[in-house]
């Protein structure tokens, strides 16, 4: 963990217990016309994992945009370990050293090995060449890509894809992962391998873990499972409470 | 892995579209090379040439003519008797195309006037006085005119032997028809008249010297104007029409340069939005895409400028080598000219990545989520 002075305008409570809390969260766009987010209220816990499920187009990507400093709410407040993620002075450095993304798509550079691609948001950090190239070697080994450094994306499996974008979201030690239907592009197998490395890294690392899905098998995995519909929040709870398959 | 690596990477991605984008830049640049070498090489011929003769001062009129404006003769007997002259040598110069040659300089020179000096025989002889129907070659004129020693040369309607083939030390000299002032005054009609008095002044004359001397004459000669030999032509109306020509010419081919790279650099970052998103949210500043694009644009440039700046070194010697310009002058490509061009395309990069860099630094890092 960093410190965080340099992302916030003013440190307010660097002790809280929770990753994230949100009160009354809005998002809208086009004037208002539309409405994404609708004073949603909830709170993450620090090294918890919590998914959040719903039907397509019912904010659970926007409200991972607002936790990634992304996009800014509309109104309301939204808190990272007690500062407001409104009074970010440094955004990209938040994202950059507290939180890991990983997409759906991957999202690889196609013109970068894996070894490369899992270099990349290393730019932003005061590490050397060597160091920035033995961290990536070391994180790609830990998903199980020792052999395949030096492949482009095109010649990885989709598994593997996702693995490098895996090791790429760790690649500086972030607190947090953010997991955009992670599994969403794989085939059965592939997703279940990949869901037990990310909640092995989640517990090994202790991560705060946010993964948006559609799967329900997938949410089932999660201490607490956020349902959405509308932008609205239908419940917030443990999944052996949740009746829908 | 290093950023510049990550910027390279970039260029990479479309190679058939960088590759003529670079083109586009280098064509730009090596006109550039090659029509202000081209400019350069007619003052540095013309330099060399009266320095080859040994010429510190020049009084002609250069006017806006390829050759200067012809003036009466007697004039330098107003400029003989002025201090620090030691020597003068009055010359009428005519740029005329003989036999195949569509353009050759034609010295008539005063005889026994020092700007015979300069000039060794390679083979046969000078002329034997001012009145022998003959003429020496240059060693390139000779070539270019593909005449020796005892053939015959027609200068207007005037039939002439090649008695001598010289090397005078300098390309101009070299590719220069001389013979005696009195012959082409007859052969041209211009009897009485002369366009060039080359002087030499004695061994004491500063510089400072030069300047009232060359007053002098301005004040003697109206009709005519005293240069040092240095910065005679690069005075010349012709001159600074010719460069103004080249530079105008080339910065154009620069321009559609510029148009090249920035239409190459708005298409990348249209086609990497998301790629940019995503290196946004993996915690990329805003300023380090700006400073990605900017690299990308300035290595075009720097590519572009390198390879035009090859183009044009050979592609001036093409032109020189063209019957319009053999014999006139030798392009002259110095090491400034390549550095400038070099500059230039480095410089039109930075400025065409200018706006593509501004573009990606607007696009929201929430697009990664999107697709």
């Amino acid at each position: 963990m960093y410190g965080m002075n340099k992302f916030f305008a003013s440190t307010v409570d660097a002790a809280s217990e929770y990753s994230f809390e949100a009160k009354n969260l809005k998002k809208e766009f086009d004037d208002g016309q539309v409405q994404a987010l609708c004073g949603v209220d909830f709170r993450v816990g620090q090294g918890e994992f919590v998914a959040v499920v719903g039907p397509s187009g019912c904010g659970k990507t926007t409200l991972l945009q607002m936790l990634g400093a992304l996009d800014r709410p509309s109104s309301g407040t939204l808190h990272y370990r007690g500062n407001s993620i409104a009074d970010l002075a440094d955004p990209a450095a938040y994202r950059s050293q507290e939180i890991g993304f990983i997409f759906q798509a991957f999202h690889l550079l196609t013109t970068f090995t894996a070894l490369e691609n899992v270099q990349i948001p290393m730019f932003e950090t005061n590490r050397s060449a060597v160091e920035r190239k033995q961290r990536a070697i070391d994180l790609l080994k830990a998903v199980g890509l020792a052999k395949r450094l030096d492949h482009f994306p095109a010649t990885l499996s989709g598994g593997e894809r996702q693995r490098v974008a895996i090791a790429r979201s760790l690649a500086n030690n972030p607190a947090v992962l953010l997991a955009d239907e992670p599994t969403g592009n794989l085939d059965s197998e592939n997703a279940r391998r990949i869901l037990e490395l990310i909640i092995g890294l989640h517990r090994e690392r202790q991560l705060t873990l946010v993964l948006v899905t559609h799967d329900m098998a997938v949410a089932r995995r999660a201490a607490r499972v956020i349902r959405m519909k509308d932008g609205r929040i239908l419940s917030d709870r443990q999944p052996d409470l949740e009746g829908v398959a | 892995m290093t950023f510049f690596i990550v910027v390279v990477r970039g260029l990479m991605r479309r190679p058939i579209r960088t590759g003529l984008t670079l083109l586009g830049i280098s064509i730009g640049i090596a006109a550039v090379v090659a029509l202000v070498g081209l400019s350069q090489g007619l003052v540095e011929s013309w330099a060399r040439g009266m320095k080859a003769r040994g010429t510190d001062v020049v009084v002609s009129n250069m006017g806006s003519a390829l050759t200067p404006k012809p003036f009466s003769a007697p004039v330098r007997d107003r400029i003989a008797h002025l201090p620090h002259v030691a020597a003068t040598c009055a010359i009428l110069v005519d740029l005329t195309s003989i036999e195949t040659a569509q353009m050759m300089v034609v010295s008539g020179r005063e005889w026994n006037g020092f700007s015979w000096e300069n000039l060794k025989v390679v083979s046969g002889r000078m002329p034997r006085d001012a009145e022998e129907l003959a003429v020496v070659l240059g060693q390139a004129a000779a070539d270019m005119l593909k005449k020796k020693v005892g053939d015959r040369i027609q200068i207007e309607t005037t039939e002439l032997s090649v008695v001598g083939i010289v090397n005078g030390g300098a390309w101009v000299e070299n590719s220069s028809v001389i013979l005696s002032l009195s012959l082409l005054q007859n052969i041209t009609d211009n009897q009485g008249k002369i366009n060039i008095i080359d002087i030499r002044v004695t061994p004491d004359t500063s510089e400072k010297d030069v300047e009232t001397l060359c007053e002098q004459i301005n004040r003697l000669v109206p009709e005519a104007r005293a240069m040092s030999a240095s910065e005679n032509i690069s005075n010349s109306e012709v001159y600074r029409i010719l460069q103004a020509m080249s530079w105008g010419t080339s910065l154009l081919a620069v321009l559609v340069g510029v148009l090249g790279v920035m239409n190459t650099m708005l298409m990348t970052v249209f086609e990497r939005k998301q790629e940019i998103s995503v290196l946004l949210a993996l915690g990329w500043k805003r300023g380090r895409i700006i400073c990605m694009v900017l690299w990308e644009s300035a290595l075009l440039g720097l590519f572009g400028g390198v390879a035009g700046v090859a183009i044009g070194a050979v592609g001036v010697q093409v032109l020189g080598a063209t019957p319009a310009i053999r014999g006139l002058l030798k392009p002259y490509v110095s090491i400034e000219l390549l550095a400038i061009s070099v500059a230039i395309a480095v410089t039109v990069g930075l400025l065409s990545g200018l706006y593509p860099a501004w573009r990606s630094s607007r696009l929201p890092p929430s697009l990664a989520l999107q697709g």
